[in-house]
């Protein structure tokens, strides 16, 4: 399988003050089209950092990116604006939806802001798609607020994945929910990757989540410690993950 | 570190937001202390032209017919008891010879018994000395009327009067320009028999009179009433003529006043929002003050000492905003007034009322947020910072309240006398103005939603994206859709206004004036002058129609009148009647023993066609007189219009010695030859000559000088609301930095983000323009009918409401251009942290 997305020693300086933060110090990685892949890691290791950097939302103070065999970390603004508009899609936290917009117009919001009619056509047609994609069927015209915070969150995988981006990159989904919604983002999401061959990036400090991958990089203090390769698996199961991090004590 | 201090490091965190309130806070208290000092200046220089007019006089006897007082009236006064001193004054208005013979070469001439006159009338002399005797040829004269002539002591003046010119040889130069305000300062006093023998007057114009101590005013002039029986008379105290002058300039008062109440009305609004804004943001550190052991006393205080420190240093900023503007103003009134007593600078006294007034509206609107900032639970601080929470939202109801104490505290703050004056009118505007304010977010929904179909089409998302965030604080959406409505509505009413003012002033004089051209003389031209005559004799003049301009008195009421030749505004096609043939009406005019009254009279005395009224003369018998018309508009005449009569009577029974106008028409195509000729055959006459465009012109400009200032005002309401505007859309940004974060981070563009801040200022602009309008024609109509001027006549002020959708949309683009900058700056990253 050719290499989707391509990190070449990337680190990244944060400004703080009279001093710096190191968030990332020599970062390389390398995901195939079509894999899902975990990056895992303590909070405040840099995993944020560096999807941010794989998505040109940020350009990183050395080293490079390549995306699709194009290097992305010195795009200028409307590059990256259209990269991040057609080629890749992103799943946060929180606060991933338009509080004034229903569902519908929600996952409709990179056609809109792409100047398209999300109401018509194919258009029309994909946003159905990922609609029954993340069972929201009957939600459509609900609002935010009147949405479960999963129900929220699958909305956001579903507008992430709506215009069939090259890579989904999502930064800790699952972080402000329990076990059992959790684990429907995470379901969702592993269909995606199942169903129409969608390359994930999922940042996660939940061995359970990461449970899902296909391959696990585990991230300390801005460097990538070790690769874990698990497979495509059906039933997610953690124990393999967590045994191989007890073995290698982390 | 103190509560006080936490409140300043909050104004201070948000620079821009605190700028913005106080500019807002310095305009409302700038314009409201150059109003209030405007009134205390105008009083003030009331009273110093009241005391330069009449001097120590307790009571002013005048004429008002031609002749003057006769000498049997003036001996009666002088046998009133408690009349000590009694000065028998003539003025007449006439030329020096060797100085050029125009209206800027004539002098006031006084002839005064110098020994009751000095004693009524004080002067200062820089050179010289007082009149001695009453029959002297001797003058003092102006400091001014001296140094332009270059008279000194020992000069000799000839007056040119009715008779031979009679020289006088000056003995006094009295200060400045002397006693007289009106006469320009060029005043020369001569004693009493020099001046009747040059104007061969009846009798004396006017005569001052001194009281005995403990005699009232009231008493005298009972008594006065008793003995004055056969000559009809204005009889005026100091106070009275003060009052006449007050009255001059109400209406300038008044309507600045109330532009300074809406002005401060709108700056109220700005200082809620802003608090109300302030408070939302902080409700996190609200929240942590409670949980820290704040009482809601304390965050209370903490609240309103932000607003507090904002409006002290608004206030302050705005004494300077004040002064500069008070310059403006005495401009224009002096302008309107015609008195040129300076009027610019600040008082002391509406500095401290100003202050206060700022001071106490600021924390006044910062109460209602504070409120809100007391009443924010501990738990806030635990939540996440942007959630919003009803806590955080102003009510519209308490924005009712808030707004109705401004207005009482504003009541109660202005001067009574404009407060009586133009009450009613006020409130209504308010009403009008506070009803759009509150209304403004519910009809905001509906009306964006169809100003946003033709929008959607250019920039769909950034339109729905923009509608949407109006929902979400509509108190704040009142209060800046509503500073905006109010501006607007401001420019377009007083437009309205000033159009109409303009329309009715230009109208008037082409309806009543038969002629291109008016011939003016400082003096009555007695019939035999032949002065008629020679102005018909230029080349190209069609006809030359006299007219004489002066007071009668009906019922005890001074009133305008003129005696016009109804022959000739008959042929000219003059007048619009609106009661009686004019054929008729105009032939009964020239017959004699007719009248034809204005509507304004009409109405005001109750005439119809065919009612008699009964004029008081000096002969004792009065002149009874038949209506035979109602004309809608007649000659201005004094200060208002006249009731027109014939020659016949003006020269018989009335005693009007000759025309001071001559109104001329010049063949048709024949003004551009004929004018030059006539003007120059006016100057050998001694006569002014005036086209009716440059009288109309002369009209209009003044209108436009007072107008001018009203729509800077108004434009100073328009600019508060901007900076409500900038203020507002900023905070919606701020809000939504990471719903823009996200945006930006699934695809949006950095001008994609602006334009959506900017579709926002544009919807704000285009619904505020449509409102604007809307309350500005409403209010534009109320201002009108109260002047009576609401009638058919009336068209709407197109080039207002262009000028007002222009200043609306203008001014809410500008104003979101900072803002959008911001939006498109937002950076994804820092947006996306979460905590
Ligand atoms: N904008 C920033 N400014 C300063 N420091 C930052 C910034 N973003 C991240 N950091 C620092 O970089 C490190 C990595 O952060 P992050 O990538 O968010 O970690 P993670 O997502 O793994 O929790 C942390 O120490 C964090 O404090
Ligand atoms: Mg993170």
């Amino acid at each position: 399988m050719p290499a989707i997305l391509e990190a070449h020693d990337l680190t990244k300086r944060f400004a703080l003050g009279s001093t710096e933060v190191e968030a990332l110090r020599g970062v390389s990685l390398e995901v195939q089209a079509g894999e899902f892949l975990a990056l895992m890691g303590p909070s405040g290791s840099g995993k944020s950092t560096l999807l941010q950097l794989l998505g040109g939302l940020d350009r990183p103070t050395t080293g490079s990116v390549v995306f699709e065999g194009r290097d992305i970390s010195r795009l200028s603004d409307d590059e990256a604006t259209r990269l991040r508009r057609e080629r890749t899609g992103f799943v946060f936290q929180a606060f991933n939806l338009i509080p004034l917009l229903n569902v519908r117009e929600n996952i409709a919001l990179p056609f809109t802001i792409a100047g398209n009619d999300g109401n018509r056509g194919e258009y029309r047609d994909r946003v159905r798609e990922v609609i029954a994609l993340v069972e929201l069927n009957g939600k459509e015209n609900n609002r935010p607020d009147q949405l479960s915070q999963g129900e929220q969150q699958r909305v956001a995988v579903a507008r992430a994945v709506v215009t069939r981006p090259s890579v989904l990159l999502a930064d800790e989904p699952t972080g402000n929910l329990d076990y059992t919604t959790g684990g429907e983002i995470l379901d969702a999401l592993w269909r995606t990757c199942e169903q129409s061959a969608q390359t994930i990036v999922l940042v996660t400090h939940d061995a359970r989540a990461a449970a899902y991958a296909d391959r696990v990089l585990v991230i300390r203090d801005g460097r990538i410690r070790e690769e874990i390769t698990l497979g495509r698996r059906a039933d997610h199961s953690a124990a393999p993950l967590i045994a191989r991090l007890a073995q290698i004590g982390l | 570190m103190g509560l006080t201090r936490l409140s300043a490091r909050i104004v201070a965190a948000r620079p821009l937001r605190s700028f913005l309130t106080i500019i807002g806070v310095a305009l409302g208290v700038g314009v409201l202390s150059a109003s209030l000092s405007l009134g205390a200046r105008l009083d003030e220089a009331i009273s110093r032209t009241v005391r330069d007019l009449v001097g120590n006089a307790d009571l002013r006897v005048s004429s008002f017919l031609e002749r003057g007082l006769s000498d049997a009236t003036v001996d009666e006064i002088r046998t009133v008891d408690g009349v000590t001193v009694v000065a028998a004054t003539v003025e007449r208005r006439t030329f020096l010879a060797g100085v050029p013979g125009t209206t800027a070469g004539a002098v006031t001439v006084l002839g005064v018994d110098p020994t009751a006159y000095l004693e009524l009338h004080p002067v200062v002399l820089v050179a010289g000395a007082p009149l001695a005797r009453i029959d002297e040829p001797s003058a003092m004269i102006t400091e001014r009327l001296a140094a332009s002539a270059g008279y000194v002591v020992g000069s000799e003046l000839t007056i040119q009067g009715a008779g031979a010119p009679v020289p006088v040889r000056v003995v006094g130069i009295i200060e400045g320009g002397g006693p007289e305000a009106g006469a320009s300062g060029r005043t020369v006093i001569v004693p009493l028999d020099v001046a009747r023998a040059v104007f061969a007057p009846n009798g004396v114009t006017r005569v001052d009179i001194g009281l005995a101590p403990g005699v009232t005013v009231a008493t005298a002039a009972s008594m006065l009433a008793e003995r004055i029986t056969t000559e009809p008379y204005v009889l005026a105290s100091p106070a009275d003529i003060a009052a006449g002058l007050r009255a001059s300039t109400a209406d300038v008062r008044t309507t600045i006043g109330w532009l300074a109440a809406i002005i401060l009305f709108v700056g109220a609004f700005l200082i809620i929002n802003t608090v109300s804004m302030t408070v939302g943001e902080r409700a996190r550190e609200v929240g942590l003050l409670r949980a820290a052991g704040a009482t809601r006393g304390q965050i209370f205080g903490f609240v309103l000492v932000g607003a507090g420190l904002i409006g002290l240093i608004g206030s302050a900023l705005g004494l300077a905003v004040g002064f500069g503007l008070s310059v403006l103003v005495a401009g224009s009134v002096r302008a309107l007034s015609g008195f040129a007593a300076p009027v610019e600078g600040l008082d002391v006294a509406s500095l401290v009322i100003a202050l206060i007034v700022g001071l106490v509206v600021t924390v006044a609107a910062a109460f209602e947020p504070a409120i809100r900032a007391s009443r924010i639970a501990p738990v806030e601080a635990m939540r996440a910072p942007l959630d919003v929470s009803a806590v955080r939202r102003g009510r519209l109801i308490w924005l009712t309240a808030v707004l109705a104490f401004v207005v009482i505290i504003a009541l109660i703050a202005w001067p009574p006398t404009e407060v009586s004056s133009g009450a009613g009118g006020a409130l209504a505007v308010y009403v009008v103005l506070l009803v759009a304010t509150l209304t403004s977010p519910f009809i905001l929904g509906p009306l964006a939603r169809i100003i946003g179909i033709p929008l959607s089409y250019l920039v769909r998302l950034e339109e729905r994206l923009a509608r949407g965030s109006f929902a979400r604080d509509r108190s704040r959406t009142a209060l800046t859709l509503g500073a905006l409505v109010i501006g607007l509505a401001m420019v377009v009413a007083l437009g309205w206004t000033a159009q109409a003012a303009r329309q009715r002033a230009t109208e008037w004089l082409a309806d009543v004036v038969p002629g291109d051209e008016v011939v003016t003389s400082i003096r009555p031209i007695p019939a035999d002058e032949r002065v008629r005559e020679a102005l018909a004799g230029v080349a190209g003049v069609r006809s030359v129609s006299p007219i004489a301009t002066f007071d009668l008195a009906l019922k005890g009421v001074r009133i305008d009148a003129a005696a016009v030749v109804g022959a000739d505004f008959l042929e000219d096609g003059r007048l619009t009647f609106t009661e009686g043939d004019r054929a008729t009406a105009l032939a009964a005019l020239d017959a004699g023993g007719s009248a034809i009254v204005p509507a304004s009279a009409a109405d005001r005395l109750g005439l119809r066609v065919g009612d008699h009224i009964s004029l008081a003369l000096g002969t004792g018998t009065p002149l009874d007189l038949r209506i035979a018309g109602v004309v809608e508009r007649s000659i201005p005449s004094g200060g208002g219009e006249a009731i027109l009569v014939g020659w016949p009577d003006a020269l018989g029974p009335i005693g009007v010695t000759g025309a001071n106008v001559f109104a001329v028409r010049f063949e048709p195509g024949a003004a551009g030859t004929a004018r030059p000729a006539l003007e120059s055959t006016a100057r050998t006459l001694a006569l002014e000559a005036n086209p009716l465009e440059r009288i109309q012109g002369a009209v209009t400009e003044a209108l436009g000088r007072v107008f001018g200032l009203f729509d800077a005002l108004a434009l100073i309401a328009l600019l508060v609301a901007a900076l409500g505007i900038v203020n507002t859309l900023g905070m919606g940004v701020l809000e939504r930095v990471r719903e823009i974060g996200l945006l930006r981070a699934i695809g949006m563009s950095r001008s994609q983000a602006s334009r959506m801040v900017v579709t926002e200022g544009l919807i704000l602009g285009l619904v505020g323009t449509v409102l604007g309008v809307a309350v500005g024609l409403m209010v534009g109509a109320v201002l009108l009918s109260m002047s009576g001027a609401f009638d058919g006549s009336v068209t709407l002020p197109w080039s207002s409401i262009a000028a007002a959708a222009g200043l609306g949309l203008a001014s809410s683009v500008v104003a979101s251009y900072y803002p959008s900058l911001v939006a498109s700056r937002v950076s994804i990253v820092r947006a996306l942290k979460f905590n």
